[in-house]
């Protein structure tokens, strides 16, 4: 009987000792893989040898999927990418439809937009915060914590869109219908619910000084190495290294909007986690202008009523590149001709940073190599496309 | 009626037999209770209700899950080793089970009152250890190899430190029993604590002892054995159905005799506040009061704190809970020996208490965690 | 650390290209969004080492790799890069010519082209001389399909079509 037949064995020079490298195969079935993502850890005792992630239990053909249909279908594709963050994906994806057929965007509906962007980034982080906490050993409370801001604000969507999760509430040349009437009460009401839910964790993890003990210095990221293996998003700047699509290239409303862009200092998982902490508290700050602005604007139009039944485009090609919750979430598209894109491929941030894992958790513990991974906050939605 | 005295004038084996009978009963229902009573104290921490569906307010649900868990399917890894990976179980709840042998429940309620009970709930203890190993090994998993490998560094890790804080209690009994003779019976420890219970003297014994507990008993923080998110349940992945609640229970029956372990040695068992004369039902009550009071503190840390990593454990076991054990061990001798007042005790583990939560505190607040989200909490606050 | 520096317009952009690419056979023209260098395979490397090693273009980050399927045309890959030195993005098109769709792998100059170039290598078949593990990434591991190309079916199950024949990369 032998439950290792696969590994090497190698004998320590000082002491003749031989020892085995055991591997473990972590995932498609593990708590800690967030999803369907599975990863054969080499590990010497605890420690970390070898790593090689395997993806792609969850690919759905999502650019093949594009191409076979019409512009306007394949928008309910681009939602199931990035799950947690739906209309954040609806966004780039408009975007890029809208820069190949030159389709201009009420200004009502990109403050709409930013907006529920917004949103679903702190959407998207509460569930971050919530399901590190569970990787770093926090049996669900942290967890519930970032639940019970998410249905909030998945409430307020189902208001919106008629849909939670894939609310498909944008459409090329603006968003699909106006907000309900009480969503300024509505969404002040959900940002100071957000900020406590953020002072929440603020003492639930950062105060906690396991938590930190676990987080700081592990895996530190240089800006160099940062660049070189392709993290963007929160990642890039936990390395402090100041980079933000939204402000440094910028795209929709964002120039008019007054933020911050939070950045760390190591690069380690604690800035990772603080970045996104601090990001989500801008991002109510960008919401409250952004309500501020929709009330000069009440009753505008929020679809721009020129276009056709069909949108066909001749030709163009672009690379539409956003601020996603995860990082760069780019967008390729090329046209040439007829209601479907000839070819649409999906730049997600998740897929990059994902990537850089192998490198990142080698030498760690197998404890650490579970809180690197939670920390790139990978979407396997994303990744597998 | 003495502690030895049987029962009803039954010969002593019979006696024996009814009175863990009794206690197995008794602690199988306070099991399924806590594992409700567990997931309804969670569940008010995550805001949230628990069970709700069986029976009122969800009562029945431990009997629910208990009849669920036996119905199962009992399986078994085709590459289990069959004897070892059936038979660890049962080495697991043994060991748990004997010692609740010789705890006094109440003035001279107990089932075996032994001179050598403190040397006996260890050296049975220690067992426990094996049943693991055996799961881990037995099992056929890399997950429960890992899981029983961590278990058995944390067992020899914190071993130390738990039995030295206790032997500091067993210190200061020879002071009070007058004769300079300490006792390890545990029914003399409690009713010697008529006045005062030994948490005042030695609250540092006491902080060393409940953390150290919480590492024996694989609970939060220290649930490395166990990590959910890493190992998946470690040493009893491959366990279902009627051996996987074998696990549980030895988990909560061990709990249980922690608790009601640690409320007699430290709290004062059946004897403080009430005095060694009150009625039984009465020290009865207070014994378990005080049990369940560690249990409920037990969970909360559970559900507050996120779990240590096996270097820092072994940092924290090694660093700092065995030298502060031995200090208060050394500091008890020097008081003891030269006959200084009591208070002396209390005073200086207190100061080492103090200590130990001042560093903690101290190293929790240097660090400014709040820092970055204090930064960007308002706009251009960071306009470098 | 960094300051907020405004992003290069795209015109500047194919002007400093121009200024550099101009002795070699490349083209150099423009896409909605970024500059765009068509660039054939041979002199694909010396491109790329040039947009990654000169000073005034200094393309440090790979964005994103795709694959595309030009039919009669044969393959095109087209990279996305962009230089957070001096915040401009450039966009090369490789296109290969039918039946002979190799392109030399970037991944010892950006580690990030690893995991891109093996989804571009199974999705459409591209073969990227050099890459150190060029297995299936998003697929199954023993699956020889390359689903982006325009001749794969959309519908119906791939094992029923016959066309689980090829090696890694393309053959006609």
């Amino acid at each position: 009987m032998s439950i290792w037949p696969e590994e090497r064995v190698h004998a320590l020079a000082d002491d003749g000792f031989e020892t085995v490298d055991m591997t473990i195969n972590v995932g498609p079935q593990h708590p800690a893989t967030h999803g369907v993502f599975r990863m054969v850890l080499t590990v010497d005792g605890e420690k970390v040898v070898d790593c090689e992630p395997y993806i792609g239990y969850l690919h759905r053909g999502l650019e093949k999927l594009t191409e076979n249909h019409d512009y306007r279908q394949a928008m309910g594709w681009w939602d199931r990418t990035d799950y947690l963050a739906g209309m954040a994906c609806e966004m780039a994806y408009c975007m890029a439809v809208e820069k190949l057929g030159n389709i201009s965007v009420p200004l009502r509906a990109e403050y709409i937009r930013v907006m529920m962007v917004e949103l679903s980034r702190i959407l998207s982080h509460f569930m971050f915060f919530g399901a590190f906490g569970a990787d770093v050993g926090s049996f669900g409370t942290s967890f519930i914590y970032g639940w019970r801001e998410r249905e909030r604000i998945y409430d307020f969507f189902e208001e919106v869109a008629g849909d939670r999760m894939f609310p498909t509430y944008f459409r090329p040349g603006g968003v699909q219908m106006d907000l309900p009437e009480n969503y300024q009460d509505r969404v002040r009401w959900l940002l100071g619910s957000i900020r406590q839910g953020l002072e929440d964790f603020d003492g639930l993890l950062v105060g906690n000084e396991i938590f930190v003990e676990r987080c700081r210095g592990l895996s530190p990221v240089t800006p160099e190495q940062a660049i070189a293996w392709g993290l963007t998003g929160p990642c890039l700047r936990a390395t402090g290294y100041k980079f933000d699509l939204r402000k440094d290239e910028p795209y929709s409303v964002y120039p008019n909007l007054k933020f911050d862009i939070p950045t760390g200092a190591n690069g380690d998982v604690f800035d990772r986690f603080m970045v996104r902490m601090a990001e989500a508290w801008q991002s109510t700050l960008i919401v409250e202008q952004c309500l501020d602005a929709l009330s000069q604007m009440e009753g505008e139009l929020v679809l721009n009523p020129d276009l056709p039944k069909t949108l066909r485009i001749d030709s163009g090609e672009c690379y539409v590149r956003t601020e996603g919750t995860k990082g760069e979430y780019g967008v390729y598209a090329l046209a040439k001709g007829g209601n479907k894109p000839y070819r649409m491929k999906l730049r997600s941030p998740s897929f990059c940073n994902l990537s850089a894992l192998r490198e990142m958790v080698i030498g760690t513990y197998v404890a650490d190599a579970i809180i690197i991974l939670g920390s790139l906050d990978i979407v396997l939605g994303e990744v597998d496309k | 009626m003495l502690f030895a005295d049987p029962l009803f004038g039954l010969p002593s084996w019979i006696d024996a037999i009814i009175r863990i009978v009794i206690v197995v009963l008794v602690m199988t229902v306070f099991v399924i209770y806590s594992t409700y009573g567990e997931r309804k104290l969670v569940a008010r921490f995550q805001q949230r209700l628990g069970p709700m569906r069986t029976g009122p307010w969800g009562l029945w649900q431990g009997f629910a899950d208990a009849i669920k868990l036996v119905g199962k399917e009992d399986i078994r890894p085709k590459n289990a080793d069959r004897w070892v990976f059936e038979l660890a179980p049962y080495a697991t709840f043994i060991p748990v089970l004997l010692t609740l042998m010789v705890l006094p429940f109440a003035e001279n309620w107990g089932v075996r009152n032994l001179a050598l009970g403190v040397f006996f709930v260890f050296a049975v203890l220690g067992l426990n250890i094996v049943g693991i190993l055996m799961a881990g090994l037995g099992s056929g998993n890399k997950y429960a190899l890992l899981g029983a490998v961590r278990a058995a560094a944390q067992m020899i890790s914190y071993e130390i430190p738990l039995v030295v804080s206790l032997l500091c209690v067993v210190m200061i009994t020879g002071a009070d029993t007058g004769n300079g003779v300490g006792t390890l019976n545990l029914n003399t420890i409690a009713a010697l604590q008529e006045d005062r219970p030994y948490i005042v003297l030695q609250p540092l014994a006491f902080l060393i002892f409940f953390t150290a507990m919480l590492s024996e008993l694989h609970r939060a923080p220290f649930d490395i054995p166990v990590a959910e998110s890493e190992i998946v349940g470690g040493y009893f992945v491959e366990y279902s159905g009627i051996r996987w609640s074998m696990f549980q229970l030895t988990e909560y029956a061990s709990m249980w005799g922690f608790a009601v372990f640690g409320s007699v040695v430290f709290l004062g068992g059946w004897a403080w506040p009430f005095g060694v004369d009150s009625h039984w039902a009465l020290q009865l009550a207070t014994t378990f009061t005080k049990a369940l009071a560690i249990v409920v503190v037990i969970i909360w840390i559970r559900t507050t704190v996120p779990r240590l990593r096996i270097d820092q454990l072994m940092n924290f076991s090694w660093k700092v809970l065995l030298e502060l054990s031995f200090l208060q061990l050394i500091v008890n001798g020097i008081i003891l020996y030269y006959d200084w007042p009591q208070e002396l005790l209390a005073l200086t583990s207190a100061v080492g208490a103090g200590f130990l939560i001042f560093l903690i505190i101290r190293h929790a607040s240097a660090r400014s965690t709040k820092g970055l989200l204090g930064t960007y909490r308002t706009l251009g606050a960071s306009s470098s | 650390m960094s300051k907020t520096l405004a992003p290069k317009p795209i015109d500047q952009v194919v002007k400093l290209l121009e200024q550099r690419f101009g002795k070699l056979p490349v083209a150099i023209n423009q896409t909605a969004t970024d500059a765009n260098i068509d660039c054939p395979p041979e002199h694909f490397r010396a491109v790329v080492e040039e947009l990654k090693n000169h000073r005034d273009l200094a393309f440090d980050f790979l964005r994103n790799i795709v694959g595309i399927d030009m039919l009669e045309e044969g393959l095109a890959c087209k990279y996305q890069f962009f230089s957070y030195k001096n915040r401009q993005a450039v966009q090369v098109t490789v296109l290969t010519p039918p039946g002979n769709p190799h392109i030399p792998s970037i991944t010892d100059l950006y580690p990030a082209a690893n995991w891109h170039e093996r989804e571009a290598a199974e999705m459409v078949g591209l073969i990227f001389d050099g890459h150190p593990n060029l297995k299936n990434l998003l697929l199954d591991e023993d699956v020889r399909i390359h689903p982006l190309l325009k001749a794969h079916p959309l519908q119906k199950a791939e094992i029923l079509q016959g066309i689980e024949d090829t090696t890694p990369g393309f053959t006609f």
